[in-house]
């Protein structure tokens, strides 16, 4: 039997240190021991919630089916759709409930077009995601809001749309981002009217991601790109930019001639890219007459330029730069001169080892 | 010297180990609950991203993923596939065969269908030669691929080597025998797209250990905790350092090292500051610290990210012998990294990554060991001297013990509460009972490995690498 007195007696007597000790050592011990009691039930329950999960999804796909297939051209919708409404209503007051049964109806609304999705538009405001989806856009939290934001976009709910205008211009990103997003993809080219006032900058990831979803419709008829280029905002231009590569935008070509003398080296490099894509002959002088005022990395993208739209006529120039400082410009000019005048080419091969730049040596060991 | 003299002086080194542990003690703290705002805020930010889009963008930037492969015929084949079954839509695959002597080489060329190419490298970086040179498969399905084979020169040479092919803006450098999983690129990739006011120069991605875990096709598809002791316990050292430890530095942006298994970098920074050292067994701590040395220096703002999904999966030494190999080769690895840059320790000019990332690691990584032994023996000569006040001894070796079985409980719940990879009944009993057990089973390994490292690292110079023997991912096949 262990003596408690005893115990008490020698804590009592010990010094300051041994007493704190032993106190954080019972409380890291009581800690330890709830912690892996607590452990046990929180698995235990993110086991059952996940089992829980599938037999709700199980049982709502099928539902869910059964709803989007039992529309009728008599009305918008049928009596049995109004039948699954009602009985999703309770349902969607229960919040692991709520989340799968729009994880479900999101992956039906993808699989489907035309009037279902309408259908589906109808479940989502009948039975009262729409409210739960709008409160979440009202929350203080901002990831709250931002996945309330995100439902909307996902159900193309068009009737929020003030709503959603007033988090264009959220501090946090990713509101912001999501904003946008529901604008691009509910309105496509039209949604993107936001970038004419927008200050803040748009990240790549977004960028890439509005491409994205703009590329998804099939009314690819584009909108009037001149304004973004001349944009104050850098990465706005570099929006347009892509624009005008993805969606061949040939009418642009004054305003990236423009852009080559803007004072971002980035946008430089992009316009010199978008230039060789859309055959921008225009820019081969320009470009020429700088050449030493320009970055390395745009001199590198100006080869790239040339190496498309070369011409006999640009031999002397490409000649010169055989023996550039740079062995990826002296790789491409070799690349270009054999393009254009083969015989000069081989003619190089001669040059004393001595004489031949690390490109022309390196060409030399690997033939 | 009198007895008051020699008392002073125990209590001095009395208050030395006591303020050492407490410090210790109080910083772990601080990084585990920085590394839970972290992981909340990481999951928040992430719980809406579409990750699709960029999937399939073909304006996403390309990534070259570059593998060194020595010595890998066994699962070299294998390996492979499971690289190009990324699901991110601009990518390539470089493997290196570093001077390998086995016929790693024969089964690429037969299992992909490879021929040789003229290739013409740009060499930025000086690298060990081309041995048999570039190959690239006649097969369209395997267009991504690509495999040099150069003479040997260790794993930095042949990751230089992989960064001098490289045509993209950015690479992953892995280890050829890790499992990658499909969503990997995509999501490494996000810090490097997303932030716009700062550069991203690497980003590290969470190492998880797949020793009995099933895995087939190059995918992951059933995750086990292992049988053996020594595995078991490195998994929760590894939900330790990862989970708390380096999210909680990703927070602070502190990150001094990205792990060699799964890391991406920007190329064009990489090869600024002159690429993987060959000098050093430390190379992948090594290449960040110069990278962010270099920021600094340039007064350019940067990051260096990190994210926590468990995105690669590797072969965790099974044995003590490779086991204390591989820690020897870290601890060689920490003490040239820190001593190569012991200009930046506690240099106000280099700002936080000098004031507290270098003086951190010097302090609790690369000392540690060392004050820990010195304590050790402190200890035996107060034994032997029958100076030991045994009350406050057992006291405090008790509480630190109930500390450590609670940090790991906390490293746990980490685990459970986000990622929750451990899923079959009775993990998480065992996981509770490894927290007890590994200060046992683990740690005095790893002080010993520590120890031998210090010793090589100074008496030793000739030893390099050392030993480190794969069984095999796809062998645990079940």
């Amino acid at each position: 039997m262990i003596d408690f007195q005893m115990l008490i007696e020698y804590y009592g007597e010990s010094p300051f240190l041994i007493k704190l000790a032993w106190i954080t050592s019972l409380v890291l011990s009581v800690s330890i021991i709830l912690l892996t009691v607590y452990l046990k039930f929180a698995r235990t329950l993110l086991r059952k919630k996940e089992v829980d999960s599938l037999k709700f999804r199980a049982a709502y796909e099928a539902l869910l089916i059964e709803y989007i297939y039992s529309g009728d051209e008599v009305s918008i919708i049928s009596d049995n759709q109004k039948r699954i409404i009602d009985e999703l209503k309770p349902q969607v007051l229960d919040r692991s409930k709520r989340k799968v049964i729009i994880s479900v109806l999101y992956k039906l609304m993808n699989q489907v077009s035309g009037e279902v999705t309408d259908a589906v538009k109808i479940l989502f405001k009948e039975s009262g995601l729409i409210n739960y989806a709008l409160k979440k856009t009202q929350s203080k939290k901002w990831h709250v809001k931002a996945k309330g934001i995100g439902e909307f976009t996902r159900f193309k709910i068009e009737s929020v749309q003030d709503e959603i205008k007033k988090h264009l211009t959220h501090p946090l990103r990713e509101v912001r981002k999501e904003a946008h997003f529901y604008f691009v993809n509910l309105f496509h080219f039209e949604g993107l009217t936001f970038l004419d006032t927008i200050k803040t900058p748009l990240s790549e990831w977004d960028q890439i991601q509005m491409l994205e979803i703009l590329q998804r419709f099939t009314n690819q008829e584009i909108c009037d790109i001149k304004p973004w280029l001349k944009s104050s905002n850098d990465t706005v231009i570099l929006f347009a930019l892509k624009l005008a590569k993805v969606y061949n935008q040939y009418e642009v070509k004054d305003e990236l001639m423009d852009l080559l003398s803007h004072k971002n080296k980035h946008i430089r490099i992009q316009v010199i890219e978008v230039l060789t894509h859309l055959y921008g002959i225009e820019a081969k002088d320009v470009l020429k007459a700088n050449f030493t005022e320009l970055s390395l990395e745009e001199q590198i993208s100006f080869f790239g330029l040339l190496e498309k739209l070369v011409v006999p006529d640009d031999e002397p120039f490409v000649e010169k730069h055989l023996f550039h400082k740079d062995f990826e410009i002296q790789l491409l000019a070799l690349k270009i001169l054999k393009s254009i005048n083969i015989d000069k080419y081989m003619g190089l091969s001669e040059l004393p080892l001595h004489e031949k730049s690390p490109a022309m040596l390196k060409l030399t060991n690997t033939n | 010297m009198d007895t008051s003299t020699i008392q002073i002086i125990l209590k001095i080194l009395h208050y030395l180990f006591f303020g050492y542990a407490f410090a210790a003690i109080s910083s772990y703290i601080v990084l585990s609950i920085i590394s839970g705002k972290e992981t909340i805020d990481y999951l928040k930010r992430n719980s809406f991203v579409n990750y699709k889009d960029i999937l399939s963008s073909t304006m996403s930037p390309s990534i070259t993923i570059i593998a060194p492969a020595y010595n890998e015929s066994l699962n070299i084949v294998e390996n492979v596939r499971s690289l190009l079954s990324n699901h991110y839509v601009n990518y390539d695959v470089v493997i290196v065969n570093d001077g390998s002597k086995d016929d790693s080489l024969e089964k690429l060329i037969e299992a992909y269908d490879l021929e040789k190419v003229d290739y013409v490298i740009n060499e930025k970086l000086k690298t060990q030669p081309l041995r048999a040179g570039v190959f690239k498969s006649k097969n369209p399905a395997f267009e991504k691929l690509m495999v040099v084979d150069k003479q040997n020169g260790g794993k930095a040479d042949a990751l230089n080597m992989g960064l001098n092919i490289s045509k993209n803006k950015y690479v992953a450098c892995i280890d050829v025998d890790c499992l990658l999983l499909e969503d990997a690129l995509q999501k490494m990739i996000k810090p490097f797209l997303e932030i716009t006011d700062t550069k991203v120069i690497a980003t590290g991605g969470v190492i998880r250990i797949a020793n009995s875990c099933v895995i087939r096709g190059g995918k992951l598809i059933d995750v086990n905790l292992p049988k053996n002791l020594l595995v078991q316990s490195q998994i929760l050292e590894y939900l330790r350092a990862f989970l708390l430890g380096r999210m909680a530095w990703s927070r602070l942006n502190g990150l001094l090292v990205i792990s060699g298994a799964f890391g991406i970098f920007d190329k064009e920074i990489a090869i600024t500051v002159g690429g993987y050292d060959t000098k050093t067994v430390g190379e992948d701590m090594e290449i960040i610290v110069r990278m962010r040395r270099y920021m600094e220096e340039q007064g350019r703002k940067y990051r260096v990210s990190y994210i926590p999904d468990p995105l690669c999966w590797t072969e965790a030494p099974d044995t003590y012998k490779i086991f204390i190999s591989q820690r020897n080769r870290w601890t060689r690895g920490t003490i040239e990294t820190l001593k190569k840059h012991r200009k930046i320790g506690f240099n106000p000019k280099y700002g936080s990554f000098g004031l507290l990332s270098y003086p951190y690691w010097l302090i609790f990584e690369r000392l540690a060991p060392i004050i820990e032994t010195v304590g050790i023996l402190y200890f035996v000569i107060l034994v032997v001297l029958k100076e030991v006040k045994w009350e406050y001894a057992l006291s405090f070796l008790f509480l630190a013990y109930l500390f450590s079985v609670l940090f790991s409980i906390v490293a746990i719940y980490s685990e459970e509460l986000t990622f929750h990879q451990y899923k079959k009944k009775g993990t998480g009993f065992k996981l509770v009972l490894l927290s007890a057990l590994e200060p046992f089973v683990l740690h005095p390994f790893i002080l010993y490995a520590a120890i031998r490292g210090n010793f090589d690292y100074y008496f030793n110079k000739k030893i390099k690498w050392g030993q480190m023997e794969r069984r095999g991912l796809s062998s645990v096949e079940t």
